[in-house]
């Protein structure tokens, strides 16, 4: 009963919250992975993609509730997604045309890009913030739990209880779905294998016949897709606040290095892994050690290891370490 | 080196910010064919040119190769040979002369149009995708085709036996000799008109030399002119109808394979007395 209970309890405030937040920035990772294996660039920008395409999401989410469409006990904001990732679409074409076009015609060294992208990144904080504000949002309605604290008490007659909220289930099965799509589009459709031709052998792909403008396109329309879903999912679950998207590029960064960058197994097992690591660290585990240790050993402290404050520091010192040991990520990077 | 500062790279050793290894062909604006009767099936007539805004490296080349035959160029290093078949290939910039596919002046062409236009080409480096299957190298190599071509892939796969065997494998954990089937096959997909070669047996042991040799002469014998540059001057001599030995840039001798193998000046200056 001990060990349930402590499973339960760690269950309920580390394992489930934990593998939403993964699953947010598996699917952030992906974006991230996706423009580095075929533009061989590190997109500083998709953080504040992200934050575009929930915005715009908000806004017709608003709207929508005003005119009084809703999906019932699930978010309306699932049903302003599509419209989000069109406009978040445009606006990577428009930036791929106006800006990283340039750049690719004159052959540019990918390090450029990379720094391109960070001018990209202020512009659109800017625009993101002119557009919705700098304030907390919070968007998500319909049904607030899936099952909630009192329920599993009552179903399991155990001390401690366990509550799904409707976006954490949400965000799992739209993480699995997407995920899915996305290696079906890459392993099976034309377009998916000349895109991973093209990261493969760019001159090759080339004289295949591939169009390189295509992939191009075609990538930062998945890129886009990807950013909007993550960004909603993870604003649905928490709340949208334009800044804090901004620092979810780094958990982010280091969920698709951590996993191999370039790999998008990787970039799903990294976000996982930083999540998991976040999560863990910076909760008090306390009470779990008091239900699994014997009577009289449990810990006096709160056994957090780190402050909330600070979990951020838990993807840096990620990062570093395998920086440090395993350049390559966990699985063999660079390759789609 | 370069001429834009865009591609200068100086000091940046940081390898996880960006991925190595980007293409460096040119995506070329289309050009237009004119027609050209009663010439060669395909030749590229006193070539002059070079890569960029560089010297000439061709002088005055002229290649052909005509259905049924396999054309060799041989020569010592830094000869020109893939520079000259590149240019046919449209890769580097023929500033006089032209090249010539099947009745046409392709000149204004860009590679991607030549492989339209019905010529495969397998490069001397990086010729497969390596992270994706045997098969998807192939489907990638008929990537232009928009009909059915399995019945391309059955042929392929009935001369390279080896890579219906490993269809499902990456290309890239493949031996040396494997690969080059792949890149063969890979270019082959296309069903070409002309097949050219660039040294598809360097890095190759002996053994596996001979055998791609033969599955060389196999794909000719389907009546697929091939052109091919090669190394190993004795043996590529040995299966060519016509060679062509190249100097500086410019042709020194052409014949038939036996032809130059005879010849004492050709014997003298590259194939060892």
């Amino acid at each position: 009963m001990e060990l349930l209970n402590g499973l339960v309890f760690l269950t309920n405030f580390v394992i489930v919250p934990a593998l939403a937040y993964g699953a947010q920035l598996a699917i952030g990772a992906l974006g991230v992975t996706l423009v580095y294996a075929i533009l061989r660039f590190s997109n500083f920008a998709h953080g504040d993609t992200m934050a575009f395409g929930t915005a715009v999401t908000i806004k017709v989410t608003a709207v929508l509730v005003a005119l009084g469409v809703t999906l019932g006990p699930l978010p309306t904001a699932l049903l302003a997604l599509p419209v989000g990732i069109a406009a978040t679409g445009l606006l990577l074409l428009g930036t791929d045309w106006l800006v990283y076009k340039f750049y690719r015609e004159q052959k540019a060294k990918p390090v450029i890009l990379v720094i391109v992208s960070l001018g990209v990144m202020f512009v659109l904080n800017g625009l993101t913030r002119v557009f919705i504000g700098v304030r907390d949002i919070q968007f998500a309605d319909g049904a607030r739990f899936l099952f909630t604290v009192q329920q599993f008490k009552a179903w399991s007659g155990l001390d401690e209880g366990l509550a799904v909220r409707t976006t954490q289930a949400i965000t799992l099965v739209t993480a699995a779905i997407t995920v899915a799509v996305l290696f079906w589009f890459l392993n099976k459709t034309r377009t998916g294998k000349s895109m991973r031709a093209f990261s493969d052998n760019e001159d090759l792909a080339l004289l295949s016949g591939i169009d390189p403008d295509r992939v191009v396109r075609v990538t930062w329309l998945i890129v886009a897709a990807l950013a909007t879903i993550a960004g909603v999912l993870y604003g649905l679950d928490k709340s949208f606040k334009a800044f804090t998207y901004f620092q979810l590029l780094l958990p982010i960064f280091a969920a698709a290095i951590v996993g191999g960058i370039g790999n998008p197994v990787g970039a799903i097992a990294g976000g996982f892994l930083i999540a998991f690591a976040e999560v863990t660290v910076t909760y008090p585990l306390k009470k779990v050690l008091t239900y699994w240790l014997p009577d009289g050993m449990g810990p006096d402290g709160l056994v957090q290891l780190l402050s909330g404050d600070y979990k951020f520091a838990v993807s840096f010192m990620i990062l570093l370490i395998v920086l440090l040991f395993k350049p390559t990520g966990l699985f063999k990077g660079q390759s789609i | 080196m370069s001429d834009t500062p865009y591609q200068d790279d100086r000091g940046n050793k940081d390898r996880s910010i960006t991925r190595p290894g980007g293409g460096t062909a040119q995506p070329h604006a289309p050009g237009r064919t004119t027609p050209a009767p009663g010439t060669p099936f395909l030749i590229g007539d006193a070539m002059t040119g070079g890569y960029g805004k560089g010297p000439d490296i061709l002088h005055a080349c002229t290649i052909a190769v005509d259905p049924g035959e396999i054309a060799v160029i041989v020569g010592p290093n830094g000869a020109g040979k893939s520079t000259a078949m590149k240019a046919m290939f449209g890769m580097l910039d023929v500033r006089s002369g032209h090249v010539m596919l099947d009745g046409e002046d392709i000149t204004d062409l860009s590679p991607q149009q030549r492989v339209v236009k019905g010529m495969g080409f397998v490069p001397q480096t990086q010729n497969i995708f390596t992270s994706m299957t045997v098969e998807e190298n192939l489907e990638m190599g008929a990537f232009i085709r928009r009909d059915d071509f399995r019945d391309t892939m059955a042929q392929i796969y009935d001369l390279f036996p080896i890579l219906k065997e490993k269809r499902l494998q990456p290309a890239g954990e493949l031996s040396g000799g494997q690969r080059q089937q792949v890149a063969v096959g890979r270019a082959l997909m296309t069903k070409p008109k002309v097949l050219m070669l660039d040294e598809p047996t360097a890095g190759v042991s002996p053994i596996v030399m001979d055998e791609l040799f033969d599955r060389i002469i196999e794909v000719a014998r389907t009546g697929i002119p091939i052109l091919m540059v090669e190394q190993n001057a004795r043996q590529a001599l040995e299966i060519a109808d016509k060679a062509y030995v190249l100097v500086q840039g410019a042709n020194a001798h052409t014949g038939t394979g036996k032809e130059l193998l005879a010849d004492p000046e050709v014997r003298r200056s590259f194939l060892g007395g």
